[in-house]
């Protein structure tokens, strides 16, 4: 139990220092490494939740696929102009208000409401009684109780790979 | 075990399947032809199959009332089939406006007609899902969709910046969604509205968790329905969007956040009721005060239409914030009327031409009476129900939020949304003004094709016919809500 | 033909315009034609009106009643009685005399011009009538649209500003006005199960004092922001100064009155204890003096013609305002007719601005002077409408005021006090008025131009003459038809008027012919 609550904030420290990192560096590469860093310790807790199928999904869509990809694009792109420029505007201080007072506000009702948190359990499915592993119950629950969520997924997707078309496509005048 | 997908199943999804597959036959079609023109058409066809799913719907929930499919996460009920219909005619009425504006802006594609399919399947399941993953996939369907036709025309910076601007807060507004959809999960250990309903019921009013969970999700949905002080991407956006688009943001996808919303508070939501009509009703009273002083001084038509349907959203949420049956019939009803009022003005915008490009302020509109005086007359029609004048369509909408409100007990929201509806009768006053009372040294074109002509008279026919003789319209609103209210 | 009598007045203006949007627009002269045809149908439709209304049945009569939106309980429910009996007849006249007297005034836009004109007959005609709440609205609140194309297009410099003004000004108040109906009828709904408009179902709720006070000023500043009464008449100086003359005749003979009948028909009826108040009663009242007081000393200051009327109008109404919230047969019965006679004089000075206006194109009354010399039929008909105007005996006006102060003075003292200095400083500014336009030597050469009336403009002016000379020798068949409904006013704040003061009753003594003013 101990060896948990440790992990646990060894993760959380983790996700926030480097969250903090992505958005603050200069240089895009970085801000990318972070992220990487970042979405690792995401995994970490997903682990430490006993949800060994989304650590992995994390990692290898996450981390593996779309970080990558964000490097890829970083590189193909000439970024030292824009490392130059100033990042934020003035409106700097009021974003930062926001954010503390936000910050703030939702701490203190978490605090609040501490005793509250007694979440329901979940109620699977029947036929998922027999099945143990993490991977197994969420293949299980994603064809039947969730199954109309996980076909529109793939529209969305496929609205997805049109709009990366649209507006990846030689523009119209511009031939 | 159980078949996984019953005939029961397909009927309820049917609307959503046929878009899909329309959609997507479109993308073929436009592939495979090449022959652009028949796009449109294509697409008008799919919506006529949609409705007559839709009439089978309505015979259906005549007989055995609500329904359930899949499971529980998709309903049938007389809410999901007035909002279906009201997706279905705003989707007709952009395709009409559409095929002669992309032509006159060169990007007339397959993509576009197959987008607009794939986003009214969105919504679609926004208004029949009963289960909080299967409306938030609708809802990132319908958006993402909307994210891409709003950049459509790409060789305007404004259309691009204002998909960017779109899809960021859009983002941001699904990220705050779904931390509430979590938490609502966290307490019940379900997704699905009704077992929510319960395990809010056995909650205090005061639980700090619940709080949490109810604030994070209106924001997520206020972004979606652009109320202040989540707003700030209507304008850009209303105004950089391919016209007809424009039109279809601003009451489709309006039309399914409201039917989402009304899901969300009025099932799992209506035993804190107490909790969120507060904070709804200052929300709109915000929200009414600033669209309203803002769209004083807008010159773009469009971006005065833009502060102008915040102003409605506004409106439309006192119905919620009055929390009785009247109000919710006046926001079916609302609804119902701004389809017709808000696509009449924008297809004549979509009309408007100066040296071939589109001319979009209201000086643009200057002396149209002396050469379009049909069009004027129509667009007065519009534009006086659009401030609620009756006997057009949209003073019965303000009637029911009023009334609702009385009912209510809420005499301030009440007088303060009626003398608002004085400060709106300004702004649009500005455009009688300009079509009426001003002359013009350099008349815009006004050159609409056949489908806007028929968008346009059909609207304004509408607006003028609900008002004289609203009693069928009101019906529908009354039905619609019978179902959705627990 | 009888029971559909009130749908055919209302509804032949419309008619009219319809079948001139069909006309070609180059055809001005057709046009006119056709426009005054209309206009002049529509007078004569109303004419059986004034036969066929009997005096003796306190009821409405002509009454017509068809489901509208059985979901809401809203009716078309016509009727009339006494009081929009002369309102009606005084629209299809005004209305036609102002038709009529634009034949030469309105060169462009002829056709959109009379179509607006029909327009905004049909909808004051529609207000006049309606005795369903809902109803009333719909016609209150469309009749609003034309009246601001007719200030915005024809009228003169600052146009746009009046038009917009008088327009916001208005739908200000209505929406206050609607929110006040719907929580009658929410009330009434909650009181007997059913949804309806109609006035007489809905006299029949039980309120509270406070809501009804509530209640009554929501009705009360729809109402009073078309009256105008002080301090919400800062719209029709401007309305009034910008329209072109016949917009003028018909928003001071028509359109004002329409708030004084929006008080006897709803306001106080629906809501007698507010309106019986105390503190109701003396805010009006005291609201009506300052209104009559300031108006004439604002009149007195005038450089400009047309605005100086404008103000008189303020003047003019605070007595009717004052007369009705009196509450007694004397009162009310006089602010009614007062506002007849308003309706009367008031289009009269403003059709005399419009000649020499139309030839002159200025407005200031600097600018005139000495016209008697060369206008003898135009002076003799401004010499009696200003004479109408001030209360001359033998005229209108002195019967509707001495009517008022009559009912003033039954209530208070200090109020009939306060009403004669009214008419002492109305008695100055108009003669002032009429000294400095019209007598004196001609110093103004561009004056020279000016002709006297022709046919047709006196042919406009001659019914208003003939009708204030009506009133003011012989206005017997006027208070006859206004005692029942004003008893029936009365009997609702005041239930035990009559039989405290020995007078017998209208309603249940038979027919009494009122004579109210001793001669």
């Amino acid at each position: 139990m101990q060896l948990d609550s440790i992990l646990f904030y060894l993760f959380a420290v983790q996700i926030l220092f480097s969250a903090l990192m992505t958005i603050t560096r200069r240089n895009v590469v970085y801000s990318a490494v972070w992220l990487i860093s970042t979405l690792v310790g995401v995994a970490g807790i997903y682990l430490l939740q006993g949800a060994e199928f989304l650590a992995g999904v994390q990692i290898i869509l996450y981390i593996g696929g779309i970080t990558v990809l964000f490097l890829f694009v970083i590189m193909l792109v000439p970024v030292s102009e824009e490392s130059k420029q100033r990042r934020f505007s003035s409106q700097l201080w009021i974003v930062l208000i926001v954010a503390v007072l936000l910050t703030g506000e939702l701490g203190y009702f978490l605090w609040q409401g501490a005793d509250s948190f007694q979440m329901g359990e979940p109620t699977p499915p029947a036929e998922i009684g027999t099945v143990t592993t993490n991977s197994e119950q969420i293949g299980q629950v994603l064809f039947s109780e969730y199954l109309l969520p996980f076909e529109l997924a793939s529209i969305l997707l496929l609205v997805a790979m049109i709009g990366a078309v649209v507006m990846a496509k030689a523009r119209p005048g511009a031939e | 075990m159980d078949p996984l997908f019953t005939w029961t199943d397909f009927f309820v999804l049917k609307p959503a399947i046929l878009l899909s597959l329309f959609g997507c036959g479109i993308l073929l079609t436009d592939f495979l032809l090449k022959q652009g023109r028949w796009n449109a058409l294509t697409a008008l066809v799919g919506e006529g199959f949609v409705a007559v799913a839709l009439w089978q719907h309505c015979e259906d929930v005549a007989a055995n009332g609500q329904r359930f499919a899949l499971g529980g996460s998709m309903a049938v009920d007389g809410f999901s089939v007035f909002f279906n219909y009201i997706f279905v005619v705003s989707a007709i009425l952009a395709i009409i406006i559409a095929s002669r504006y992309m032509d006159d802006e060169k990007s007339n594609r397959g993509e576009f007609y197959g987008l607009m399919l794939f986003a009214q399947a969105g919504m679609t399941v926004m208004a029949q899902g009963y289960e909080l993953v299967t409306l938030f996939i609708g809802l990132e369907l319908m958006a993402l969709s909307f994210y891409v036709m709003v950049g459509f025309l790409r060789n305007e910076l404004r259309s691009n910046e204002a998909a960017m601007k779109y899809l960021i807060l859009g983002a941001l507004s699904s990220g705050f969604l779904a931390y509430g959809f979590s938490i609502f999960y966290g307490i019940s250990g379900s997704t699905n509205l009704a077992a929510i309903a319960d395990a809010v019921a056995g909650r205090e009013i005061s639980d700090p968790v619940l709080l949490i969970a109810l604030v994070t999700t209106s924001v997520g949905l206020f972004f979606k329905i652009s109320v202040v002080p989540f707003h700030m991407w209507a304008p850009d956006a209303y105004e950089g969007a391919p016209t007809p688009i424009t039109a279809y943001v601003s009451v489709a996808s309006k039309a399914a956040s409201f039917a989402m919303m009304m899901r969300i508070f009025l099932v799992p939501l209506v035993s804190v009721q107490e909790l969120w009509m507060p904070l709804f009703g200052a929300v709109a009273l915000l929200t009414m005060t600033l669209g309203n002083i803002a769209a004083l001084t807008q010159n773009n038509l469009k971006r005065l239409l833009a502060y102008s349907s915040i102003s409605h959203a506004g409106y439309i949420l006192l119905g919620l914030a009055a929390g009785n049956e009247t109000g919710l019939k006046g926001i079916s009803l609302y609804i119902l009327v701004y389809i017709f009022m808000n696509f009449g003005v924008f297809a004549l915008i979509s009309a408007m031409r100066r040296e071939g490009h589109a001319a979009e302020d209201i000086d643009d509109l200057n002396g149209l009476m002396h050469r379009h005086p049909g069009y004027a007359i129509l667009m007065l029609v519009l534009l006086l129900s659009l401030a609620g004048i009756p006997p057009m369509a949209g003073f019965y909408g303000k009637y029911f939020i009023f009334l609702g409100l009385l009912e209510a007990g809420s005499y301030l929201l009440a007088i303060a949304g009626a003398l608002y509806v004085a400060v709106s009768a300004y702004y649009y006053f500005r455009i009688v003004r300009a079509m009426f009372l001003s002359e013009s040294l350099e008349p815009a074109v006004i050159a609409p094709g056949l489908g806007t002509k028929i968008a346009l008279v059909a609207s304004a026919v509408f607006t003028l016919l609900i008002g004289l003789y609203p009693e069928p319209f009101i019906n529908m609103a009354t039905d619609s809500i019978l179902l959705a209210l627990r | 033909m009888k029971e559909h009598i009130l749908s055919i007045v209302w509804l032949t203006p419309l008619v009219g315009m319809f079948i001139l949007l069909l006309l070609p627009k180059e055809n001005k002269q057709l046009i006119r034609i056709v426009a005054n045809l209309a206009a002049f149908a529509g007078f004569l439709v109303s004419l059986p009106l004034v036969f066929w209304f009997d005096n003796s049945i306190a009821d409405y009569q002509f009454v017509e009643r068809v489901s509208w939106i059985p979901a809401l309980g809203v009716e078309y429910y016509l009727g009339i009685d006494g009081i929009s009996l002369l309102l009606i007849m005084l629209t299809t006249v005004v209305g036609f005399l102002s038709i009529l007297s634009s034949w030469t005034a309105i060169e462009e836009r002829v056709k959109e011009y009379y179509a607006f004109f029909l327009f905004l007959q049909a909808g004051m005609l529609g207000v006049f009538m309606a005795l369903d709440l809902f109803l009333f609205y719909v016609f209150w609140e469309i009749m609003l649209v034309p009246m601001y194309f007719i200030i915005g297009i024809w009228g003169h410099a600052r146009r746009l500003y009046a038009a917009i003004k008088f327009f916001l000004y208005t739908l200000a108040g209505s929406v206050l006005m609607l929110l006040a109906m719907l929580a009658l009828y929410f009330k009434h709904a909650e009181q007997f199960g059913v949804y309806t408009f109609a006035i007489e179902d809905l006299m029949r709720t039980q309120v509270p004092l406070d809501m009804q006070i509530w209640l009554f000023w929501g009705f009360f500043i729809a109402f009073a922001i078309k009256v105008p009464m002080f301090p919400l008449h800062t719209w029709l100086p401007d309305a009034h100064t910008e329209a072109p003359t016949a917009g003028s005749v018909i928003l001071a003979g028509v359109l004002l009155k329409m708030g004084l009948y929006g008080l006897v028909r709803f306001s106080i009826p629906l809501l007698p204890e507010a309106a019986s108040d105390a503190t109701t009663v003396q805010i009006i009242a005291v609201l009506s003096i300052i209104a009559i007081v300031y108006g004439a000393l604002v009149s007195l200051m005038q450089k400009n013609w047309k605005k100086l009327i404008a103000y008189s109008s303020v003047s003019h109404l605070g007595f009717c305002t004052l007369g009705i919230i009196a509450l007694n047969p004397n009162g009310i019965a006089g602010g009614i007719l007062q506002g007849l006679n308003h309706g009367l004089s008031t289009p009269l000075l403003f059709l005399v601005i419009g000649i020499v206006y139309e030839q002159r194109h200025a407005l200031e009354i600097a600018d005139y002077g000495g016209l008697a010399n060369r206008m003898p039929i135009y002076t003799t008909i401004f010499l009696i409408s200003i004479l109408a105007s001030m209360g001359m005996p033998g005229l209108n006006g002195f019967i509707g005021e001495f009517t008022i102060l009559r009912g003033a003075f039954e209530r208070d003292v200090t109020w009939a006090a306060f009403a004669v200095l009214g008419i002492v400083l109305g008695a100055a500014y108009l003669l002032w008025l009429f000294q400095r336009t019209m007598l004196g030597p001609m110093t103004n050469p561009k004056n020279e131009i000016l002709r006297d009336l022709n046919l047709r403009e006196i042919c406009v002016m001659a019914p208003l003459v003939l009708w204030c000379f009506w009133i003011g020798l012989y206005p017997k068949q006027h208070f006859a038809v206004l005692e029942k409904p004003v008893a029936r006013i009365v009997e609702r704040v005041d239930p035990e008027y009559y039989s405290r003061n020995g007078i017998p009753n209208p309603l249940t003594d038979g027919v009494r012919v009122a004579s109210l003013v001793q001669d």
